[in-house]
């Protein structure tokens, strides 16, 4: 323990997302934080390493029928089907307001087609105070029979490559649970260009309302976030983390510092959080102050050396968990 | 203006009564909250238990440091709220939500309420009358059991009618039949299930008389973030996202966040055009 070496220095809480450096793990993740306005009026939202988006379409998109949501078991379904402005509205209205974000801002994109995703991100690359691009290729792809980008790893390659062509930012594959075997889709990604990887995207599900017979979403399926879907996050991570080699951000239904370093044990470099922000905005903070005693508790310097802790085939480069140096004067 | 400066808070349980079969009325100390509170504020609470979003719920009344709430046990969340011991401290959002608009001195306005939709009324018939609007209420229910709040609302000074679907109480009406035999008023309030607030709202239309409502949907967040709690609305309604609208869409109406956008809107911006 700490103890024996005597430091009284605080880990370092910086990770690192391709050539972008966070202040902590934590980022918010999309969807569950719009622009990060609303979270501000109650809670100071530079707890947060960098919030990432809700994704930005080419087309403005009215999204889903109501009901939207349905509480479930730890957990809760949701389709809201990407309502937002589009792309135009979102370039004059929408982004010269995030030069005001106090954390690092991740932009989204959706998209239908390979050509939508590249419209989108080329128009979000260079725009002051966005800081790297994720790609929501769990969109069903239109010019496939709406099968989801991420369950096909041509489709997933397509993709990426297509707009690494075109954009400098760095780019973040954003993963879909809901494939058999991850690890061809991750590959895929990463031999495509993608900067980071992250996963997982939410568990299509479904509920019957009972009492209505029928389907208690008016899009029929949604997809589960929350606690419940944890164990399949952690599966997918460890699974990722010994397949590529660039870093992952983990998320699926963190709720606690313990649910976090479980992600980052698993091969996880960063976490993103969701659902738990509605009902604990103050998750990022506590998330923090949790990775710093943890690390701080077997004695590593940085956080960094918890990625992959527990996943002996993690396939990145290992931060080493080394201890601190002696303060000087202490005896060995 | 409480919609402005919500805050994350504690707020401590002083006492909790169950007023009629399964509706429950709770106190709470909590200054922040019941200082800012105005009529269709609500709060989002964590009631403990394994759930993944907060409970919304609107504030009953205030008092100095303390406000109240009064609402059905209807799932989960709400049976556990039901039966905190008094003393136990919950964290809590709020005060949340728009509010409504009280016209000028002199004016009459009058009250609809549906069951449990009784709730922001205490708050609006309290201001209402402080800002010298002449103000009446219905209160309907399906049934007597139904019914909750109607002394508390007479206990303001306010001439309560209360109607039932059986007759049970009052009279055999819905609050709307009751409503259509009212003299004229220059302001009509509802709240209460969405078939009565969407006959109420077509009522309104018809007599071209003016009228808000407050809305209830299942929120995700509380906070207008995840946009799972949407209503219908007509294009170009200020509470709508003034999105423009996408090429590949029929729909010719527009979107606003109950939770945010509301919980309060004008019956005419509000289209009735989704499952109720």
């Amino acid at each position: 323990m700490g103890g024996a070496n005597g430091a009284r220095s605080e880990p370092d809480l910086r990770v690192d997302i391709g050539r972008v450096t966070l202040a902590n793990p934590t980022v918010a993740a999309s969807g569950c934080y719009n622009r990060g306005a609303e979270f501000s009026r109650i809670v100071d939202i530079a707890a947060y390493g960098a919030i990432t988006l809700k994704s930005i379409t080419r087309e403005p998109r009215l999204g889903n029928a109501m009901p939207r949501i349905v509480l479930t078991p730890s957990g809760m379904l949701n389709a809201i089907g990407l309502q937002g402005p589009g792309i135009d509205y979102f370039v004059e209205h929408e982004a010269p307001k995030l030069a005001g974000v106090p954390t690092v801002v991740i932009a989204s994109v959706a998209g239908f087609t390979v050509g939508e995703f590249v419209d989108v991100a080329a128009r979000m690359d260079g725009l002051p105070g966005i800081a790297a691009i994720e790609l929501d290729v769990s969109c069903p792809n239109v010019d496939s029979e709406g099968e989801c980008f991420a369950v096909d790893p041509r489709a997933t390659d397509a993709v990426l490559a297509a707009v690494k062509r075109r954009v400098k930012l760095p780019i973040i594959a954003k993963l879909t649970p809901n494939v058999a075997d991850i690890r061809p889709i991750a590959r895929a990604a990463e031999e495509a260009g993608a900067d980071a990887i992250s996963l997982i995207n939410s568990l299509r599900g479904m509920a019957i309302d009972v009492e209505r017979t029928r389907p208690a979403l008016a899009n029929g399926t949604g997809g589960l976030t929350g606690p419940a879907i944890r164990p399949v996050a952690v599966y997918q991570i460890w699974e990722t983390a010994q397949t590529v080699k660039v870093p992952i951000i983990g998320m699926g239904g963190i709720e606690t510092g313990i649910d976090a370093i479980e992600l980052m044990l698993a091969g996880a470099s960063a976490v993103a959080i969701g659902t738990a922000n509605f009902r604990n905005p103050t998750v990022a903070a506590q998330v923090a102050a949790a990775l710093a005693a943890e690390a701080g508790r077997r004695g590593f310097a940085s956080v960094r050396a918890l990625t992959g802790l527990a996943n002996p085939g993690f396939a990145g480069a290992r931060w080493p968990a080394d201890r601190r140096p002696n303060p000087v004067g202490a005896r060995p | 203006m409480g919609s402005e400066t919500p805050v994350l808070t504690t707020a401590t349980l002083i006492s909790r009564e169950q007023v009629a079969p399964g509706f429950w009325y709770l106190g709470f100390r909590c200054p922040a909250i019941a200082r800012d509170a105005s009529p269709a504020s609500y709060i989002a609470l964590d009631v403990p238990g394994p759930f993944s979003v907060r409970l919304p719920l609107g504030i009953w009344t205030t008092s100095d440091d303390e406000f109240s709430l009064l609402f059905r046990e209807w799932g989960d969340r709400t049976r556990r709220l039901a039966h905190l011991s008094v003393g136990s401290q919950v964290s809590c959002i709020g005060p949340l939500g728009n509010q409504f608009t009280i016209p000028a001195r002199g004016s009459r306005a009058i009250i609809v309420a549906g069951g449990i939709g009784v709730v922001p009324f205490w708050l609006l018939a309290r201001d209402l009358r402080t800002a010298g609007v002449k103000v009446s209420a219905i209160v309907g229910a399906r049934t007597k059991d139904m019914l909750a709040g109607v002394e508390s609302l007479r206990e303001l000074g306010l001439d309560v009618r209360v109607c039932t679907d059986d007759g049970s109480e009052g009279e055999k009406a819905t609050a709307i039949d009751a409503l259509r035999t009212t003299g004229p008023v220059d302001m009509i309030y509802g709240c209460g299930p969405p078939g009565m607030l969407r006959a109420l709202c077509r009522h309104a239309v018809e007599a071209r008389t003016a009228c808000e409502i407050s809305m209830e949907e299942t929120f995700g967040c509380s906070l207008g973030t995840c946009w799972g709690c949407v209503v219908p609305v007509r294009r170009g309604c200020p509470q709508g996202t003034g999105y423009p609208p996408s090429p590949r869409d029929s729909r010719t109406y527009d979107y606003a966040r109950v939770c945010s956008d509301g919980t309060v809107f004008a019956a005419a911006d509000v289209m009735w055009l989704e499952a109720v």
